[in-house]
This record gives structure tokens, sequence and C-alpha cells, in this order.
């Protein structure tokens, strides 16, 4: 169904995939493995005819592709931001709905339904696409492909960000679906392939090292873990040039949220929400998608504007009491999907990890000689150190995340909050930044709170849980 | 109302046109801190109100919103937007009485009522602000004279007021105080916590006048910004499909070329979109727009003096006082030019294309910011305002024009812009018949296509100093310097 032979390809006129050969049949199940950087992403571009084909052969038979990927996600939102004209017209634009979004793809009502139901996205068609939790808008975006009959589908880390129930239905849907269509997955860690696998691609460096095939999907994974070596992590955290001495409440606690609620017009996120975070005790935030995790992290933030709606006292604020929003964020270090999304900046990596000092996307500020050497060590550490100079644009999303966190860490803030901090890292990464976030617990100056569905990404200092499904 | 800046002396008009000075980083040390615990309260939930709203709650002012009855009883959406983003709204006569400054962020022509009937509310010695001035200095608007007038003014639409606050940075902004109304002397410190509060002190504030802000921008807007971009959109695609240009080729080139010309002005002002182009083709824009210079001149300072005796104004209003008759009329004729109601080719333009095969839209855009910052700087206008008023602003017209094309362009911005434009656009089009008879294809639809690009050194020299030494150059440079590096984001 598609060939390549000796095929130079690139995506954007610049990153490019070289020497590439590789035949796939149709009906097939292929996985495409390998680190951070290592072209998974431009791969999934090439077979989605995104691409361009500079030498070589690339042929693609597939007469309709589905795909769900980072670049998928990012393209919807882009149209949104163009869609939106509210800076001309003086109206709300409240977003292409989710019930849109589907009939762009078919008017079959039948299997939409089928669709909207096994994904639970019923509760959901009337809302535009920006509004959604992030497991709910890659749900979206699987019943998009799938709705399009797809002769091909291209799924990016399918799994990663859905709750466990999710997660079972996705893949059940996933399975059947690979009965009738070729399937082609690009998994950041090996854990990941889908049992009825039957093929896999190894990518280093941009290029193709390895392809095997399999009986199925655990057999792959054996042979990968067995020729892939993972040291546990020792790391030392670059100091910050300044200690911030960290603002208590009246009660000693860093934040103190009373009757919490969130809603929108005829819904509400939660209520009656109690959150007490002392310094020193690590939180871990679980719930379903959609249930309020990120919501919660926001108004923490000061990002939400209904928290200046409720109790929360923060550092010593009283919200809504006179502070501004920079002085909480001075004490904050924070990641999210959002962030990231809102990070669509030409900036170098090297700044975009001193932004962290001032707490601005992109930098305004003459960075000093401190701030460059720091953000240098916090390079090393994270394996950067050659990309220093890199425009965090054209970066790999995974190395993206790598900086946005090193950002967050920078200043060793008093509180740090990461919402799915780990998307799209490949294991070594997850290790690191896992073993980051361990050392800070350690260090006694920043208490955590964490948001993940990844049963496997345990940091084991953090003790408390808060889990928003046990609300409702 | 007799309009203000006639009632004033020479020696006054000229004094406050003259101001305009850009503000020390240390003039906002206390950042918003002068009006912490005051009440802020923004008539109006529109683009400027809900965002410079939510930046100044987040900088830690206390802000509620005073609609119209008819906006809360009908939840329009000023509403929804004030109530969702968890705003106190209320009425006038909830709101006002409290406040210690009411901000006046209702659509400009709207000013005359909406002030009448807050001013009674409004309690002693407190403050109104504006983000434009033209219900000052043109209607001559009265305030009572125990309470301050300020004013500040965004330079750019509001969700890039607000987005900009979000990264951490913020939008060039002009303030100004009503010398008629600082009864206590503190507008300026109530227009410097104000301008701080939207995050406008990272980005630069100009210290100006009621008077320079109005003028300023009346012409801006109806010469360089709308107007010149509209009789240059209507003459490049007709002049393209008189030579046998696709259609939809000269639709798109004159829709986005706008947009992606402008955006290098922007970087690097005239030089560096000049220097988009190869050298002959830099050296035939030259050219053509020293021609369109001499040709337009007497156009756009016509312009400037109808702004200066207040005739534009006037004139204007009597159409207000008719519903809008002429206006409305052409914006109905916009709605049915040929380039308007053409469709789009779907082939790529590369961004390159649009400079080769725009030699002339190139021309066009810096006759018309040299010459609306000449004559403007000629009128006693400084050099600050007038390069905010021209070449700093095109780039977000071009930007409408590129998602909406002209009649969308001139519905969304404000109604004295699109007045202007029309007025600007009836005279330049017949004004440049004969300059464009004599144009062809090379200079707008199909790019030079020259075998050699060879080009004399001396006279290069020459086009190039030309350029790079005219006084908009100068003054963009150092502006845009202070605003740090340029950002592109989304
Ligand atoms: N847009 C810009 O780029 C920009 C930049 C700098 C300065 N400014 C200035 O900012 C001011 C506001 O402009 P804008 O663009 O934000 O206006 P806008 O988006 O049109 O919003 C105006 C708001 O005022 C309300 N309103 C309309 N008519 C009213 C009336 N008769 N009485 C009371 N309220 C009324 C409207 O809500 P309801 O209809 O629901 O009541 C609307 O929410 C103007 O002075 C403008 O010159 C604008
Ligand atoms: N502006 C909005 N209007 C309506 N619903 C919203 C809006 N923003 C978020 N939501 C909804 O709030 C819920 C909680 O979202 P979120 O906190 O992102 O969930 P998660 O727990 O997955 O992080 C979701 O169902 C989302 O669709
Ligand atoms: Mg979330």
């Amino acid at each position: 169904m598609i060939i390549f032979e000796n095929a130079t390809v690139t995506i954007d006129g610049r990153k490019s995939l070289e020497q590439l050969n590789w035949e796939i049949e149709s009906g097939d199940c292929w996985a495409i493995v390998g680190p951070n950087g290592s072209g998974k992403a431009l791969l999934l571009e090439s077979l989605s005819n995104n691409g361009k084909i500079l030498t070589g052969v690339g042929k693609n038979l597939a007469k309709r592709i589905g795909i769900v990927s980072l670049h998928e996600q990012e393209r919807l939102i882009v149209r949104e931001a163009e869609r939106d004209d509210s800076d001309l017209t003086d109206q709300i634009f409240s977003g292409t709905s989710v019930q849109e979004l589907l009939d762009e793809s078919s008017l079959d009502l039948k299997l939409q339904r089928d669709l909207t139901k096994s994904l639970r996205l019923d509760s959901l068609l009337y809302k535009g696409f920006r509004k959604l939790s992030t497991g709910e808008s890659k749900k979206v975006l699987l019943a998009k492909a799938l709705l399009g009959y797809p002769d091909l589908l291209l799924l990016e880390d399918p799994l990663e960000g859905f709750d466990q129930n999710s997660s079972a239905e996705v893949t059940a849907l996933l399975e059947k679906n690979s009965l009738s269509t070729t399937q082609i997955y690009s998994v950041s860690r090996i854990k990941d392939i889908p049992s009825w696998t039957n093929n896999v691609i190894c990518l280093d460096s941009h290029r193709v090292i390895r392809k095997f095939s399999c009986n199925n999907g655990e057999d792959a994974k054996r042979f990968l873990s067995s020729i892939t070596r993972m040291g546990s992590k020792q790391v030392a955290l670059p100091v910050p040039p300044e200690k911030r001495p960290i603002r208590l409440n009246n009660d000693n606690s860093l934040v103190n949220i009373k009757n919490g609620k969130v809603g929108y017009l005829g819904h509400t996120v939660f209520e009656d929400l109690d959150l007490v975070i002392n310094p020193g005790s690590h939180w871990q935030i679980t719930g379903p998608n959609g249930s309020g995790k990120t919501t919660l992290l926001n108004l923490i933030t000061g990002d939400h504007p209904q928290s200046y709606v409720n109790d929360i006292s923060i550092f010593g604020y009283s919200k809504g009491g006179g502070e501004t929003i920079w002085d909480i964020k001075r004490h904050l270090g924070f990641i999210s999907n959002a962030l990231h999304w809102q990070h669509r900046l030409t900036a170098s990596a090297r700044n975009v990890i001193i932004s962290g000092f001032f707490d601005s996307i992109g930098l305004y500020a003459k960075p000093s000689g401190h701030h460059v050497r720091i953000a240098d060590a916090w390079l090393n550490l994270i394996g950067m150190e050659k990309q220093r100079n890199a425009r965090f644009s054209e970066l790999s999303f995974g190395y993206q995340r790598l900086l946005l966190i090193c950002r967050a860490m920078v200043k060793h803030p008093s509180l740090l909050l990461l919402d799915e901090p780990c998307r799209g890292l490949d294991e070594a990464n997850r290790e690191l930044v896992l073993a980051l976030v361990s050392r800070l617990c350690t260090d006694g100056n920043t208490t955590i709170v964490y948001v993940s569905h990844e049963l496997e990404d345990i940091v084991p200092q953090i003790t408390n849980h808060l889990d928003l499904g046990d609300l409702e | 109302m007799p309009n203000y800046f006639n009632s004033l002396s020479l020696r006054d008009q000229l004094a406050q046109l003259g101001r305009c000075e850009f503000m020390d980083q240390s003039e906002f040390e206390d950042e918003a801190g002068y009006l912490k615990n005051k009440q802020l309260v923004i008539v109006g939930c529109g683009s400027q109100g809900l965002n410079q709203g939510l930046n100044l709650r987040d900088s830690g002012l206390t802000v509620a919103f005073a609609l119209r009855d008819s906006a809360i009883s009908e939840r329009r959406a000023s509403w929804v937007n004030a109530t969702e983003n968890g705003f106190d709204v209320g009425t006038y006569n909830e709101l006002i009485p409290q406040a210690d400054l009411v901000l006046n962020l209702t659509p400009d022509k709207q000013h005359t009522s909406v002030v009448r009937e807050i001013m009674p509310l409004m309690k002693k010695h407190s403050c109104l602000s504006y983000s434009h001035g033209f219900n000052i200095v043109e209607e001559g608007m009265e305030i009572r004279e125990d309470i301050t007038v300020i004013m500040v003014a965004p330079k750019c639409p509001g969700t890039e007021v607000r987005e900009e606050y979000k990264r951490g940075f913020g939008v060039p902004t002009l303030i100004a105080v009503h010398e008629e109304n600082d009864p206590l002397g503190e507008g300026l410190n109530i227009a410097k916590a104000y301008a701080a509060g939207t995050g406008g002190h990272r980005a630069g504030v100009l210290m100006s006048s009621f008077v320079a802000e109005v003028k300023s921008d009346l012409m801006g807007e109806q010469t360089i910004l709308c107007g010149m971009l509209q009789t240059g959109s209507l003459l490049c695609f007709d002049k393209m499909v008189q030579k046998g240009v696709d259609r939809g080729y000269a639709s798109k080139l004159v829709q986005f070329g706008w947009e992606t010309i402008t955006e290098a002005l922007k970087h690097g002002g005239i030089t560096n979109m000049m220097d988009r182009l190869s050298n002959p083709a830099k050296i035939k824009a030259y050219e053509l727009s020293e021609e369109l210079k001499t040709i337009m001149r007497p156009l756009y300072e016509k312009h400037m003096d109808d702004i200066m005796t207040g005739d534009f104004s006037s004139g204007m209003m009597e159409d207000w006082a008719k519903d809008d008759h002429k206006l409305l009329s052409w914006r109905d004729e916009t709605s049915h030019t040929e380039f308007e109601t053409a469709d789009n080719t779907t082939d790529e333009i590369s961004e390159q294309e649009y400079f080769d095969n725009g030699i002339l839209m190139v021309a066009m855009v810096k006759a018309g910011v040299e010459l609306a910052f000449e004559v403007m700087t000629a009128s006693g206008i400084k050099e600050e305002s007038a390069y905010y008023e021209s070449l700093h602003e095109t780039p977000l017209i071009a930007n409408t024009i590129a998602r909406k094309k002209l009649y969308e362009m001139n519905r969304t911005i404000s109604d004295t812009a699109e007045y202007g434009c029309y007025l600007f656009n009836h005279a330049c089009f017949t004004l440049l018949k004969d300059f464009m008879e004599k144009q062809d294809s090379d200079v707008i639809g199909r790019g030079l296509g020259l075998n050699d690009y060879g080009t004399d050194n001396q006279h290069l020299i020459s086009v190039n100093s030309s350029i790079r030494d005219h006084s908009v150059e100068l003054i963009g440079k150092k502006l845009r310097g202070y605003m740090g590096a340029m950002k592109k984001v989304l």
C-alpha cells in the first residue's frame, strides 16, 4: 500500500528523513519506535502526505487517511485561532463545535452515534473545540479520524492522556478497527505498542535503524526491551540564582481553597472542593478526563478567571485582595498542555529556559550572565546543550516539552504545578523528569502538585492524593 | 458643542499638537499602585473593555462593569463576557456612583450620549477616562469641573492587549491628561497607573495630549491605513485583470499581499520592506513611490487640513445625524467591487512571491507611510505620534484585509476610520487614473522577469540612502528598539 525507496522526505522544507526504505502492506499494523527527536512525528507526517519527496520514490496508495497526532491537534488549534474574529467583530467566538467537527468527516449518522457513544462524547457535542480538556479533544480527533472510513490510520501515542476507562474503550475500538484497516502507530514508550502489532520500525537521528516483524506486540516489547538499556538516574539540580523566601498563609499553608467551585452556563465542573497544600507535602491529582484537574491548577495559578470568585488563599494573599498575578507567579513553576500550545515561539531553547525566571512566555528582558550559565547547566542535564540556540518552534515536541519542564523548575519555585508533564516523552526522558521531580521534592524548598494518568510514572515522595472523580 | 481644538489659541493648538514623548521606565516603578484600593468601573464590555478589564484585575485592581440596561436584560454578548469572567456587573445607577475611575470603553459614536448619562452619577473628584479622544476634541464634550479626564489608548486591538499581557509583556500605549480637567493635579498619576495595569509600560508609554492623539489618529486611519490600502487593492486588482492575470491569483495576491509585505515593515521599517525586493525591483518600487508621492501629496494635505479645521468631523457628524446615509451607501459600493467579489485561487503563493509580484503594492505602502508621516509632522504633530499612527498600525489593517477583504475591514474598523477611508478612496481612485494607465503587469502580478538582475552601484547606493535616511525610518528604529526584540508568535 505504501512504498518508500531511497527516499529523502522533508516537512516544512526544513526537517527531513533520509534514505527511507519502507514497504507497508495493506492490513499490516506497524509500530514506529525511537527516542525523542528521532523523527517519529516526521515519519507520521510523511505517511499522511504532508511531506515532500526530494529524492527517491514515495508512493502512498491509501485513499482515505485518518490521523490522530499532536500535529493534527495543532492544526485544529491554529484553524480555530484563524476562525476567531472576536477581535474584529466584538462577537463571542464559541468555537467550532464537536458536532461540526464530526460532520466535517462524515455525515453518517449511525457511525457518528456509535462513536460518540463508545467514546462518551454525547455531552460534549455542542462545546467548542478549544474548551475541551486534553483527553476530550483527543477523543474528538480519534472519532473524526474513524468517521472518515480510513484505509490507513495513523496514530501517535493513542492512549496517552486518557483515563483508565477511556484507555480501555479506545483500545477495544482500535483493535476492532485493525481487522479492516492498515494501522501505523508512533509510540514514545515501548509499553504502548498494541498487542496486535505485526511489524516494528525503529528510528534514530532521522534514519531507520531497524525493521522487523513479530507475532504480536508482546513479542516486540520483549525484543525491544532486551536491546535498550536503562540506567537509573542520579541527578543534581543546578541551583537558582537567588533564594526566594516561601510565603505562607496565616494557617501556614501555601494554598488553601475553600468550597472551590467552577462552572459554565448550565454545567458545573466541580463544587465543594476543599484543598489545603502545606509546604513539603506533595500532591498527586487524578480523575477522569474532564473532571477538572487542569481547571483546578488554573485556579491556583490565577489563569482561570473564576479564581476571582472563589475563596482562595495563596502565598499569604487572599485572591482578589490586591495582589497581582505576577506576585503569585513569582513563587510558581508551571507546565501544562495549554502552556505548551501558547509557546509558539521563535525564541531559542536557552531563552525559553531563562524565561522561567521572569514568568513570561518568551523573553522580554536581557538575561544576566548568571541566568545564561544556569540555563546552560539545565541544557546539559537534559542533553540538549548542542541545541541551545535552536528555535523552540523548530524542535520536536518531546524536546520542547523537556525545555518547558526546565523552565518550570529553573527557579526552584515554592510550588511546582505539573499537569501531565511527561506527555510525548520517551522512557529515558520520563525517567529523567521523574528523577528531577523527586530531587526537587527532597530538596525541601519546593512543594509539588502532580497530575498524571500514567500508573508507572510514580514519584515516591508524593504521598497525598486528590481524586476529582470521587467528588461527584 | 463647539469643536475643542478650534476653541484654543494658535499657541495652545501648537503646544498640544506637539506633545508626545517616550516615557522613561523609571516613571512606572510603582506600577498600578496609585489605583490600588480604588474602585474602577468600566462602561461597555467590548473588545477593549473586556480585555483591559482582565488585565487591570490581574494587576491587582478592583474592576466592575457597568452596562446599559438592555445589555443586561437581553443577556447580550457584553453581559455574558463580563459575567463568565467573574466580574461584578451592574447598571449605571448601581455602579457609577461608587466609582473612583470610570473607564468609558463604548464605541466612539455613542460617547456623547453615554457620557451625558453617566456624568451626573459620577462622584465628586472622580476620574473619567477614554481610550480615544474624539468625543473631547472633535465633539467638544465638556466634563464637570471637579472630574479629572484622562486618556489611556493601547495602540492595538483588545485581544492583543490581553494576549501580550498574559505573556508577561504589553502593547505600546499612549496616555494624556485633558488640560481643562485636572482639578487635583493627579491626572498623570492615574493615567500612568492605568497604563501599567494594562501592561502597557512594558512595551513603552508615550505621553501625549488629547489633541495630538485625535488629529494624528484621524489622519493615519483615513490616509495610509485604510484609505491607501483600499484604493491600492481596487487599483491593483483591476490592473491585473486588465492585463490578463488570472482573477483568482490577482485576488489572492492583493488580499494577502498587504499583510505579507507589511510584516516586513513591522520588523524593520520601510528599509527592510524594500530590502525584500531584488535590486532592480527595489529601484523600480522606489521610482514608483516617488511618482505616487508627487501625485498624492495634495490629497494627503487636504485630508490633514480638513482634520485640523474640523471640517472632516462636522461633515461626518452630519452624516451620523442622517443615520449614516452616505456611509452605508459607500459601504454597499465596496461590497460590489470586482476585487471584493472575486474568489481566490487555491494555488500557493510563496512569501517571497508576494514581494516579487507586488512591486506596486510595496511602492504604495512606502509612499503612503512616508506621505502621512511627512504631512503630519509638517502640521506640528510630533514624529513619535506620526510614526505610531502611520507605519506602526499599517500591519494591523493589512491583517484585517487578509482575513476579511475590504467590506468587512471597513465594517469592523471604527466609524471615523470607515467614513474617512471612503472619502480618501473616492478622491484617490480618480487621482491615480493616469498613473495606473501607464503601469503593466511587471510591477503588479507577474514580476519583472528579468534575465539580468545587474544594478548600477552608485544608483543603488543613492536609492538605499534615500530610503534609510527618511525621518520615519530614524524615529522608527528608535521606537522599535524600545520595544525590545520583535517576537513572531501565532
Ligand atoms: N478596537 C481597537 O482596536 C481600539 C484600540 C484603541 C482604542 N479603542 C477605543 O476603545 C473604545 C471602545 O472601543 P471597542 O472597539 O472596544 O468597542 P466595541 O468592541 O464596539 O465595544 C463597545 C461596547 O460598548 C457597548 N455599547 C455599545 N453601544 C452602547 C451604548 N449606546 N451605550 C452603552 N454601551 C454601549 C457594547 O455592548 P452592548 O451593545 O451589549 O451594550 C460593547 O460591548 C473606543 O473609544 C475606541 O476608539 C479601540
Ligand atoms: N470555557 C469553557 N466552557 C465550558 N466548558 C469548559 C470550558 N473550559 C473547560 N470546560 C470543561 O471543563 C471540564 C474540565 O476540564 P479540564 O479541567 O481541562 O479537565 P481535566 O480533568 O481532563 O484536566 C471539561 O469537561 C471541559 O470541557
Ligand atoms: Mg487536563
